[in-house]
């Protein structure tokens, strides 16, 4: 009993930190139809950025997230006007968004590669090292940390949706992009608007990242997959679908990892997005198979 | 008042078709030079006579692994180019050839140019089974779904022990001396390369090919005008993992070895598509022009600045830059502009 607690817990505490890394994929392809291939390889050069503030100037990552994200979303806005905002108009729309986005991943991979090298790289503050114990089981610090930062943050951006003028804009957008233009929303705006969020949210994610798993430039490979399925499951658009999808994959594979071997663990993300797609393409939350 | 309705017969409808048929054949004729893909051919072909006068090796070498490029964007483009859906994991039947053929060297020692074309099918018919599943969903479902297969089949050739796990198997080497070993590949490769161009330009030119075409603009009127789409697409999908399969089995015993880290990545599957996208995707010439550039730019690249992550920033900017200027690609750049040259013009 006590094993299945501790695997439990230990999957939720990943889950936190997968359900963030997802959350920014899931916006930006909810308003602008753009499966982002490129979004774990920005994640990954968000925990770059925190892992030199760490090492050179000894900034604890948490306190870095927000500049992290800061400086990822400025990108964010970049890349989206130099590649994304033209093609709007090709007939292959989407197709051609996730060949450029997966261009991009090469780009982000060979850059970081070539400027900080294929060394495995994890940021250690304390905590990361630490554990709290109750009883027989132990959690540990940094992903407990990691993954109620990451909560936090998705529980922000639900209530900026829910709740603030763009966030409606954005959801109206989400919904109809026609209709929300006709309405007078700004949809062009909202679009760089909801990819700067989204890649924003993927610095945030690579600074939680940079403690919770080891990470080097070629990594982001794993992790395409990876959070494709936790998004898919979720139903594309739907943060609340992709934060559910994460918790529940990432104790799956937890349970995966600890009985069966942890070579297969990550299979289970693989295997489950295989799955999704050919049975239930819209997903958990999803409203309509839009991408099938 | 009477109204003379005119009598046609079925016979003479296809008769006026089968005149209209003609009359495209021979305006098309007179575009296409086809003299040059088979003088090419044939300097291909007496390239290995070079050996005679020195160590060429190098030079071969080039034009095997181009080939082995060709035949596999040739074989990519079925799947991705003409039915338009685009595959991001076709290193996985790269893998199945390589695997197949070369296990079957390892334990009975027969030459995996013998069992090529067997490669050949077993990748289809797996393909045909994960088309079936797989090809249900359409546009970015479907390249999704094509990532985690590379994924999966990573993850289970690396753990399958059979095989070698993730330190694969090693090939006999060649008996044959330094000079001519490599010339049994290099024909092999050669002919497989040649076959996958010419098969790719006969389906081009089918009913099949029609409605592939028809499928990769717009499936829901493919379907309603009467083509089993599914049938099409799947079979479409087995194709192209015939040809990737083919050319996996001879690569597998050239360079000796077996390991999911040379079969199975992403950068391999990667290339397929760069090729098939930047030469012009649906296009005959297209995978063809696509692999020499890409493999002359990769040469360049690894001799300027050495095979490292830098290599991988230079592809990836190099398909950046395809898509955005060049979204149809070279060929079909240049044959919308009517500028696309006689000899480049295959289809």
């Amino acid at each position: 009993m006590a094993e299945i607690l501790q695997i439990l817990i230990l999957g939720l505490a990943l889950g936190g930190v997968i359900a963030l890394m997802g959350s920014g994929l899931s916006l930006v392809f909810g308003v602008m139809r753009i499966v982002n291939l490129a979004h774990p390889s920005l994640i990954i050069a968000g925990a770059y950025i925190t892992y030199w503030a760490f090492k050179l100037l000894g900034v604890d990552p948490i306190v870095m997230l927000p500049v992290a994200s800061v400086i990822m979303a400025a990108i964010g806005v970049l890349l989206y006007r130099l590649m994304l905002e033209r093609q709007t108009k090709s007939a292959k729309y989407s197709e051609m968004t996730v060949l450029l986005t997966f261009a991009l991943a090469m780009v982000v991979e060979g850059a970081l590669g070539g400027l900080f090298t294929n060394t495995q790289r994890i940021v250690s503050p304390d905590y990361a090292t630490d554990a709290f114990f109750i009883g027989d089981l132990f959690i540990p610090k940094g992903q407990l940390y990691a993954g109620i930062v990451s909560l936090t943050i998705i529980v922000g951006l639900t209530l900026f949706l829910k709740y603030s003028r763009l966030g409606y804009a954005i959801r109206a957008t989400t919904q109809n992009r026609e209709a929300a233009e006709l309405l007078g929303v700004n949809v062009n705006f909202i679009s760089v608007l909801a990819f700067a969020i989204g890649i924003g949210l993927a610095g945030a994610a690579g600074s939680l990242v940079s403690f919770v798993f080891s990470f080097f430039p070629a990594k982001h490979g794993e992790w395409i997959a990876m959070l494709m399925s936790v998004v898919v499951l979720g139903g594309m658009g739907s943060i609340l679908g992709t934060v559910v999808a994460a918790l529940f994959l990432s104790v799956i594979a937890a349970f995966v990892g600890a009985w069966i071997g942890a070579t297969w663990s990550t299979l289970t993300f693989f295997v489950a997005l295989f799955l999704i797609l050919l049975v239930r393409p819209q997903g958990l939350f999803g409203e309509k198979p839009e991408m099938a | 008042m009477t109204v003379t309705l005119q009598q046609s017969t079925t016979s003479g409808v296809l008769e006026a078709r089968r005149l209209h048929n003609e009359k495209l054949a021979r305006k098309a004729d007179q575009t296409r030079a086809a003299w040059f893909p088979l003088a090419l051919m044939a300097v291909l072909v007496a390239l290995p006579l070079l050996q005679l006068t020195g160590n060429y090796n190098y030079v071969l070498h080039m034009v095997l692994f181009t080939a082995s490029y060709v035949a596999m964007a040739s074989g990519w483009n079925i799947l991705g180019g003409f039915a338009g859906y685009i595959s991001l994991g076709h290193a996985v039947f790269f893998a199945i050839g390589g695997y197949f053929s070369g296990m079957i060297l390892a334990r009975f020692g027969v030459s995996t140019i013998v069992t090529a074309p067997l490669a050949g099918l077993v990748a289809a018919v797996i393909g045909y089974l994960i088309g079936m599943v797989t090809l249900k969903v359409r546009g970015p479902s479907f390249i999704i779904s094509s990532i985690a297969l590379l994924m999966i089949a990573r993850i289970l050739f690396d753990n399958w022990e059979f095989v070698g796990g993730a330190n694969g198997v090693t090939l006999p080497v060649t008996s044959l001396p330094v000079l001519w070993a490599k010339i049994p590949y290099y024909y092999a490769m050669l002919a497989i390369a040649a076959f996958s161009v010419w098969a790719s330009y006969r389906i081009k030119h089918s009913k099949f090919g029609l409605g592939l075409r028809a499928i990769s603009k717009d499936e829901i009127k493919a379907e309603s005008a009467g083509i089993d789409t599914r049938f099409y697409k799947v079979m479409a999908f087995a194709l192209s993992a015939f040809f990737v399969g083919m050319a996996g089995a001879v690569w597998g015993e050239y360079i000796t070895y077996l390991r999911p880290n040379i079969f199975l990545i992403m950068p391999i599957a990667v290339n397929l598509v760069l090729m098939a996208i930047l030469g012009g995707k649906g296009t005959v010439a297209g995978p063809v022009i696509g692999a020499v550039l890409i493999v002359a730019l990769n040469e360049l690249f690894v001799a300027m600045m050495g095979a490292s992550e830098l290599n991988i920033l230079g592809t990836g900017l190099v398909m950046a830059l395809g898509l955005i200027f060049f979204p149809l690609g070279l060929v079909g750049t240049l044959a919308r502009r009517g500028k696309l040259p006689r000899v480049l013009n295959w289809d």
